[in-house]
């Protein structure tokens, strides 16, 4: 912003015109306002030059000097003023004198600045002027090829921020001389101090200027959400805890251990079986700390299946149990695994794609064995299996009719299959 | 047999501690500690009871100091778990026995004949159970829920072989703790396995304890037991015997016979453990599952299911009469549910009433709590007061000695800071609030809200003019007009910065977002970053529920409840499989038999209640930053998140109007005015009237956002409709009518830059008729009139204005004009 005293400092410069030499007056604006401060006043001032009526012919000489001056170390096309200058220039309804000086300052002709500017309009002589045209001039000066610079629209068409607003008795003539204010007298009515209004102009006139003024409207705060004033509660009393398993007594586990490891290796004896289904039985945590891995069930399942059944039913709950479904649906079809499925089916709930998927290999392995009289046993083993999954509703015969209606067809031969093939004529 | 005395006598001592821990005579329990320690001194166990019991002896002023110790424990436990398997594999390659070899080789697994000790320690690996959920505690304790939520949850994933007392106490922090992660799903999950296993062990102890007492051979698992052996053994013989015979039928009976005794109950919680649990702690079924009671119902309201709550408190508390137990805690929760009901008197009444205040940390919460029902009633200041009493208790609870765990979680403080934040903002001090929720960004940095909150600080705190960078906004309530000069040179000059950037000075400014004395410097640029955060936080949210329903719709089938011996579908059941079943059949499961469908089908509403709450969050979020990316000069971002905004599937009307306004002003900064009028010509109809953007009732919504109770919907109660509606800080925002006129102001300076001058004037009076003292829109009828070049008319409508006011000169000295 323009401070007061700066302003009325420029007023006094612009006054000056009548008896100093323009370039005093220029280098004292260079050396009384600091740069940017510079480019303000520079750009009041044009602001100022467009109301033909405002500044005095002097000043208006003073002010387009100083536009020229303030940027005449560079090359004309840098100064921002230069289409300010071009067009009082080129103005028809400017002042000769006006269009003249331009034209000298341009052709850096340094000898008016020199004269006083009320000198220079006292020594003007209208009739040793040529006037260039505007392309001319603009070509000359301002167009050496900067690309337009990015202006926003609401920029573009932005007004000057200031008003007239003539404050006259009703009726008079704004143009009349009387209302000029002059010193010594008292004033009257409508007069008004010109150089006072410019001083206040110089201060306030915008460079901006008056633009559009969108309303942006501020966005709503977020109403307090459900649940987002804290409520509280008082917490549960969560103590440490001591650790009972301190030096504990760890034998039954490493006992029944030994005979899971036993029991990997071949049947074991009543007695030792009944221990550790006792021990089982009695301590549901223990089947998970027994030793048995995914891996060693097929060896269980072939030496004490009853033990096998027992730890899978143990079993049924934790994530390792499909892992252990996995590794019985693959391993070899024997009496014992057949066993231990049957006996699962009836105690457990077991998954249905499990079922399918032993059934399904069931079959396949009845028709891959070469040895007639295996074949044969097998194939009545599976058959009686089957009858027994379908009468307790274990399995949904729909779901595997035509596989196993193909598999009591091939092995008709076989009473069992027969049977098992009537048993699925009825279900139909 | 020395090593087998040495280890009774270790066995005697073991006991010996444990009784002096349980009656309370710490430095007892330390000595003997101490003995044992130096004869098993690699044994992580003792180690890890010594930490307990010195932390009880003399309370707990550093827990980060024994969190560290129980992690050694449980990382040394591990390290001999791998030192002992590696010892026995290469013994058993060697084709040794186990036994022999493992003896000596830690202390865990000594293995002695001798049978009279806990049957805890199994021997095969070092159970690091109770270390782990000791940490878990701590955890709990320092309010850090997220760690203490993935230590319980790898301990839940086999919670199946751990001991039944340690898993009873895994399941209620587990409880607890997600509960306050907000997880309802984790939380079901464990209801229901808790509830099972209290319920099985409930109806078969008494069968179990009486086989254990008499240890005889009449039982039926000793009739199978022989029964099954004997098959077994004579399988093999049987089978081909039968083969033989063509007799497989029988066969086949037979084994389904001996099949039907293996389907008998299994109890969760075995009698060894229930009879310890007695000894120990006296935790009785009647009083667990009065705690689970309670549970359930902190659960419903947390799903804001209040009826089926009021059902589940009532029960609590005929529970709590029947025992004779101290109520509090049912009376707080019944307080709570009348405050999400709206009958702020009775919850006070219930609060007052629930409340022992003799205790501090009950007190701080009875404060908040209280600050809550006065804030919802409108009374801030009252409410304050309330609040910073909380904190004052909860300071004075810091100060208390010893320290002990349990005041680490008693101390709330970071919540009621939070809640003192909503109140300073509500009551229009964001400076203030700002500090708060900087504050409780400790505990909430994860919530996508708190950074929704900071942001709306910068934008009060900027709006209000109460930052220091912020001297470029002028007031804008109104037009300062100077007057310069007089009589004939009389000229007025409109003080107006352009209406692009206002606040390009902030730009590169706040660099820092944090000021010196670290606390949030309030401005623009902060604001966009809070607003990222939140948008980030809520995207990550997104993405979580998007993955977790996704997988949902293959599995369906695991209802297996019929079944006795399983008990439980949950240990296994992903999140997912819930949601599905319930998706499936939650109306038919609503009045259904299935004991927690009531649960689950609030959970899933609850999920839609905070899907619906985050689609909220969003459109604020978005608003707010498009906003913030226009007062910075980024139209071009501003346009993008408008967009954003506007594509949302379910924004209010009043963000859609603000996301049309914003893309508008951003589209005109771009130079492209026909595609801004495009944003606003939607909302004209008969040629150049202007609809309501959006209507009086979307602005009551906005401004409270009360999510419908489900049971609510088949009419229940209808005093709550009106509960927060009596909020004395309203949202501050354009009425219908306004966002009206901003409408017809907007579009007559786009008509104006686009040369349609005509146009113009017409849209800029009509809005000068509908909002008569916006300064902006004074501003925009003068620009329009000083395009035209109709000055006197400019000049008529400075002075009618109210809202001009006239400075002389440069001073501000106000003259009537």
């Amino acid at each position: 912003m323009v401070s007061e005293q700066q302003s009325e400092s420029l007023m006094a410069l612009l006054n000056a015109g009548e008896h100093r030499p323009l370039d005093e007056i220029v280098s004292d604006f260079t050396s009384k306002f600091p740069g940017l401060l510079r480019f303000l006043l520079c750009s009041s001032l044009s602001l100022l030059l467009e109301n033909k009526k405002m500044l005095r012919s002097s000043q208006r000489l003073v002010a387009l000097a100083i536009l020229h001056q303030n940027y005449s170390s560079q090359k004309p096309s840098s100064n921002p003023f230069i289409s300010v200058l071009v067009n009082v220039a080129c103005d028809e309804e400017a002042e000769l004198c006006e269009r003249a000086f331009i034209i000298q300052l341009l052709g850096s002709t340094n000898s008016v600045l020199k004269l006083s500017a009320a000198d220079f309009i006292k020594s003007f002589d209208p009739s040793s002027l040529v006037l260039p045209q505007r392309e001319q001039l603009q070509k000359q000066y301002c167009n050496t090829g900067h690309p337009e610079p990015y202006n926003c629209l609401f920029k573009n068409t932005s007004v000057k921020n200031v008003v007239p607003d003539p404050d006259l008795p009703h009726g008079c003539d704004q143009n009349s001389p009387e209302f000029e204010q002059q010193p010594g007298l008292k004033p009257k009515i409508g007069s008004g101090d010109r150089d006072q209004m410019i001083t206040g102009l110089l201060q306030n006139l915008s460079l901006e200027g008056l633009g559009p003024r969108w309303i942006r409207p501020l966005p709503p705060r977020l109403p307090i959400q459900e649940g987002e004033l804290v409520w509280l509660n008082p917490a549960n009393k969560h103590e440490l805890l001591w650790d009972y398993g301190m030096c504990a007594d760890t034998s039954r586990g490493a006992a029944v251990r030994d005979l899971i490891t036993k029991a990997l290796k071949g049947p074991l004896g009543p007695a030792q079986q009944e221990q550790v289904l006792f021990e089982l039985t009695n301590d549901p945590k223990l089947v998970y700390h027994c030793g048995l891995t995914p891996k060693k069930l097929p060896e269980l399942v072939e030496n004490n299946p009853l033990i096998a059944v027992e730890v899978l039913i143990k079993l049924m709950n934790s994530p390792e149990i499909s892992e252990y479904f996995t590794v019985l649906v693959n391993m070899d079809m024997s009496l014992h695994s057949m066993e231990v499925v049957n006996r699962l089916t009836t105690a457990v709930e077991l998954p249905t794609e499990f079922v399918h998927l032993y059934i399904t290999n069931c079959i396949s392995s009845c028709e891959n064995i070469k040895d007639k009289y295996m074949q044969n046993r097998l194939v009545r083993l599976v058959c009686v299996f089957l009858q027994s999954l379908i009468r307790n509703n274990i399995i949904n015969v729909k779901d595997l009719f035509i596989e196993v209606q193909a598999f009591c067809i091939e092995f008709s031969r076989i009473r069992e299959a027969a049977g098992l093939f009537r048993l699925l004529k009825t279900l139909e | 047999m020395g090593s087998n005395d040495g280890v009774l006598s270790a066995a005697a001592a073991a006991k010996d501690a444990s009784v002096a821990f349980h009656s309370d005579k710490f430095a007892e329990c330390i000595d003997v500690l101490n003995q044992l320690f130096r004869r098993r001194n690699d044994d992580p166990k003792v180690l890890h009871n010594m930490a307990i019991a010195r932390s009880f002896q003399d309370g707990c002023s550093d827990p980060k100091k024994l969190l560290e110790l129980l992690n050694n424990v449980e990382k040394r436990s591990t390290e001999l778990s791998h030192a002992s398997a590696e010892h026995e594999d290469t013994v058993s390659s060697v084709g040794n026995k186990a036994a022999l070899g493992s003896k000596g080789t830690n202390g865990v697994a000594q293995h002695s004949s001798s049978a009279n000790g806990s049957p805890i320690g199994y021997g095969d690996k070092p159970d690091t159970s109770v270390t782990t959920i000791n940490i878990a505690i701590i955890w709990f304790h320092l309010h850090e829920y997220a760690k203490a939520y993935s230590v319980l949850d790898s301990l839940y994933q086999k919670i199946g072989r751990i001991d039944e007392w340690t898993a009873l106490r895994i399941c209620l922090l587990f409880l607890d703790v997600a509960l306050a992660s907000d997880d309802p799903w984790k939380f079901f999950d464990v209801l229901n396995y808790l509830e099972k296993a209290c319920f099985v062990s409930d109806t078969t102890s008494q069968i179990r304890s009486s086989n254990l007492e008499g240890k005889s051979s009449s039982t039926a698992a000793d009739a199978y037991n022989s029964d099954s052996v004997a098959s077994s053994n004579a399988s093999e013989s049987t089978l081909s015997r039968t083969l033989l015979g063509e007799n497989l039928q029988t066969l086949i009976s037979k084994i389904d016979m001996s099949g039907q005794n293996l389907a008998r109950p299994a109890s969760l919680l075995s009698s060894d453990d229930l009879l310890r649990a007695a000894s120990d702690h006296p935790i009785s079924t009647s009083d667990l599952r009065l705690k689970l009671q309670l549970y359930k119902v902190r659960l419903l309201l947390l799903t804001k299911n209040l009826k089926a709550a009021k059902r589940e408190v009532k029960m609590a508390m005929a529970m709590n009469v029947a025992h004779g137990k101290d109520s509090s805690m049912a009376l707080l929760l019944k307080s709570q549910l009348e405050y999400h009901q709206g009958n702020y008197p009775k919850a006070i009444k219930l609060l007052m009433a629930s409340s022992n205040q003799t205790e501090m940390g009950i007190s701080s919460i009875y404060n908040n709590n209280m600050g809550c029902i006065y804030y919802r009633l409108g009374k801030c200041h009252t409410s304050s007061i309330f609040f910073s009493k909380a904190l004052i208790n909860c300071s004075s609870l810091r100060k208390e000695n010893p320290k002990m765990l349990s005041t680490f979680s008693q101390d709330k403080s970071l919540e009621i800071i939070y809640n003192c934040g909503l109140q300073y903002l509500a009551c229009g001090k964001p400076i203030l609030a700002a500090h708060c929720f900087h504050k409780a960004g400790l505990i909430f940095s994860r919530r996508p809200l708190l950074w929704l909150r900071i942001a709306e600080c910068c934008l009060m705190a900027v709006e209000k003019g109460l930052v220091k960078s912020s001297s470029a906004q002028s007031n804008r309530s109104e037009v300062k007009v100077h007057v310069i000069g007089n009589g004939k040179w009389r000229q007025l000059a409109i003080e107006a910065g352009s209406s692009g950037n206002r606040h390009m000075d902030f730009l590169g400014k706040d660099n820092r977002f944090l000021g010196d004395d670290k606390e949030p410097n309030l401005s623009f640029p902060f604001a966009r970053q809070c607003l990222f955060n939140g948008l980030y936080l809520l995207n990550c949210l997104d993405s979580k529920y998007a993955s977790s329903v996704s997988p949902c719709s293959s599995t369906s089938e695991e209802n297996g409840q019929n079944n006795s011996d399983n008990k439980s579908s949950s240990v296994i059941d992903s999140k997912g499989s819930h949601r599905s079943n319930a998706n499936v059949d939650s109306k038919e499961l609503k009045g259904g038999s299935a004991p927690n469908a009531t649960l689950q089908s609030s959970i899933l509403h609850y999920e839609e209640m905070c899907r619906r709450q985050n689609m909220m969050i969003k459109q604020a979020l978005l608003a707010d930053l498009a906003y913030v990316e226009l007062q910075l000069g980024n139209p071009l971002k501003a346009l993008s998140t408008a967009r954003w905004l506007l594509e949302l599937p379910e924004c209010s009307r009043i963000c859609i109007f603000l996301g049309n306004v914003y893309a508008a002003e951003s589209l005109c900064l771009l130079n492209r005015p026909k595609e801004a009028a495009e944003h606003l010509l939607i909302y004209l109809s008969r040629g150049t009237h202007f609809e309501l953007p959006y209507t009086q009732l979307d602005c009551e919504q906005w401004r409270v956002e009360r999510i419908v109770d489900p049971e609510e919907l088949t009419g229940g109660f209808s005093n709550s409709k009106n509960s927060s509606h009596d909020e004395t800080q309203d949202i501050i925002f354009l009425k219908p009518e306004e966002a009206r006129g901003t409408l017809s102001a907007n579009l007559a300076l786009i008509c104006a830059m686009l040369g349609n001058v005509e146009q113009a004037h017409q849209f800029v009076m009509q809005a000068l008729s509908i909002i008569p003292n916006s300064p902006e829109t004074i501003l925009s009828a003068i620009y329009v009139d000083l395009i035209i070049g109709n000055i006197q008319e400019a000049l008529t409508k400075l002075r009618q204005c109210s809202r001009v006011s006239f400075l002389s000169g440069s001073s501000t000295l106000e003259s009537s004009c």
